[in-house]
């Protein structure tokens, strides 16, 4: 019972890190590279709507494509390690719902914030990094943290490339028990996963208090 | 390839049709449920919400899809899945319903929330004009559409995607076969585009029919978008 535990936790002997603790790294490295790449974008949105109308549309694309069909491209069409190909994939799909969340909340940037900053004589840059984004960080916190959830959940479409996540994991364990036991495996497995997601849901909620704590 | 390729389209949409009508049925049962008057009930419906919310499909569908490997098919199940070997009946059932699971919870929380958003004052009024139960179900079903119509179409979306976690089973789906080209013929950019293409416009089917039904019922077009959780300006 502890080894299966144990594997589930950190992924088989012969391919850790695995498991839960790869499907929340990869969910961590993708969610992070997102975010950054989905501040620039809707950077890139606000400040030049026209032209980046190109970009909107490629984002809009990338939304309509299903995960499992962009990892499999992925994998299939470049010489890159599976796990990495993994963080790209998954990257590349939690920029294409981040990015139009940052974009919407930036192009609501109150009129009354931007006077402030020309009363305050801030610079375009100091402006971006010290009001722009944190405010717009601040209030779109409500649909990253769903995203967050649910991107969490969708690592387990690393599985397609058998890259050794939980859900690869619980697959190949199932596979190899016996009857009674596959049942207890994916019991096991989903328990986990519901654990870290109530503990994100948890983390966000206190991310939030402490945020409105300090009057954001 | 023609044949096959219609063939397996319409696997995927036999296997959307199916998992996302079970998932809308069971989905308005368990917000029903979780809104009810028994506690015990309402705690059954939201523990059952929360898990359909917290586990990932793949692992449904994997759970369901290996329970049912080791079993053969029941003679009296229907094969309503084109391509599929009637062998593998039980698995795309399977498959379906494990499908319908992991959307069932977020399609209850929309519900849950249309339904909030009509407010005390008209469930009172709904209550008042004395109507039979499927009537007033209806009532405010069509007038709860209006907070639901846009996320449920969304989470269909995201259902369409979903029936792709099928292809790790013998089932017959599009992205199956995508793959299954790709490594037979080793033109993956080809067959790649091909998905994409046959999925974007899945999906801009689903949006459009949801569109349809909006204006059908009357729903005013949203012209100014806001993000979601902003009342207002807010000045800090």
């Amino acid at each position: 019972m502890m080894d299966l535990l144990t594997d589930l936790l950190i992924g088989l002997p012969d391919q850790r890190p695995g498991g839960l603790l790869l499907s929340m790294l990869s969910a961590i490295v993708a969610a992070a590279c997102a975010v950054v790449l989905g501040t620039l974008y809707a950077t890139l949105c606000a400040a030049v709507p026209l032209p980046s109308m190109v970009l909107q549309a490629g984002l809009a694309l990338l939304r309509g494509v299903p995960l499992l069909l962009l990892i499999f491209a992925l994998g299939q069409a470049t010489t890159l390690p599976l796990a990495a190909t993994g963080f790209v994939a998954l990257s590349l799909y939690s920029l294409s719902h981040v990015g139009e969340t940052l974009r919407s909340y930036l192009a609501a940037y109150p009129k009354a914030l931007r006077e402030q900053a020309t009363l305050l004589t801030l610079s375009k840059t100091r402006e971006w990094l010290m009001l722009r984004v944190p405010w717009t960080i601040r209030h779109s916190m409500d649909a990253l943290g769903t995203h967050w959830i649910s991107l969490l959940k969708d690592t387990g479409a690393l599985t397609v490339l058998g890259i050794g996540e939980l859900t690869t994991v619980a697959r190949l364990l199932s596979e190899r028990a016996t009857t009674s036991e596959w049942l207890l495996i994916l019991l096991l497995a989903a328990a986990l996963y519901l654990l870290a997601v109530l503990t994100l849901i948890r983390a966000l909620a206190a991310m939030k208090t402490r945020l409105a704590g300090k009057g954001m | 390839m023609a044949s096959a390729f219609g063939t397996q389209v319409l696997g995927t949409v036999v296997l959307w049709t199916l998992s996302g009508t079970i998932a809308v049925a069971v989905a308005m049962v368990l917000a029903a449920l979780s809104m009810g008057r028994q506690r015990v009930i309402r705690l059954f419906a939201d523990a059952l919400i929360t898990f359909t919310r917290g586990v990932p499909t793949s692992l449904l569908v994997v759970g369901a899809g290996i329970g049912a490997m080791a079993r053969p098919a029941p003679t009296w199940l229907v094969n309503v899945f084109p391509g599929t070997s009637p062998g593998l009946t039980l698995v795309a059932w399977a498959v379906t319903i494990a499908l319908a699971f992991g959307s069932t919870g977020h399609l209850a929380i929309i519900f849950r929330t249309g339904y909030a958003s009509l407010g005390a004052a008209r469930l009172e009024q709904a209550t008042l004009l004395g109507l039979t139960p499927t009537r007033r179900f209806a009532l405010l079903l069509r007038e709860s559409a209006t907070a639901t119509s846009a996320p449920l179409g969304a989470r269909l979306v995201h259902h369409l995607h979903n029936t792709a976690f099928a292809a790790l089973f013998p089932v017959a789906d599009f992205f199956g076969w995508i793959q299954q080209r790709a490594n037979e013929t080793f033109e993956v950019s080809r067959y790649a585009a091909i998905g994409v293409a046959v999925y974007v416009v899945l999906s801009l089917l689903i949006w459009a029919m949801f569109r349809g039904l909006e204006l059908w019922l009357g729903i005013p077009t949203r012209r100014r978008t806001r993000p979601a959780g902003q009342l207002g300006p807010v000045i800090t």
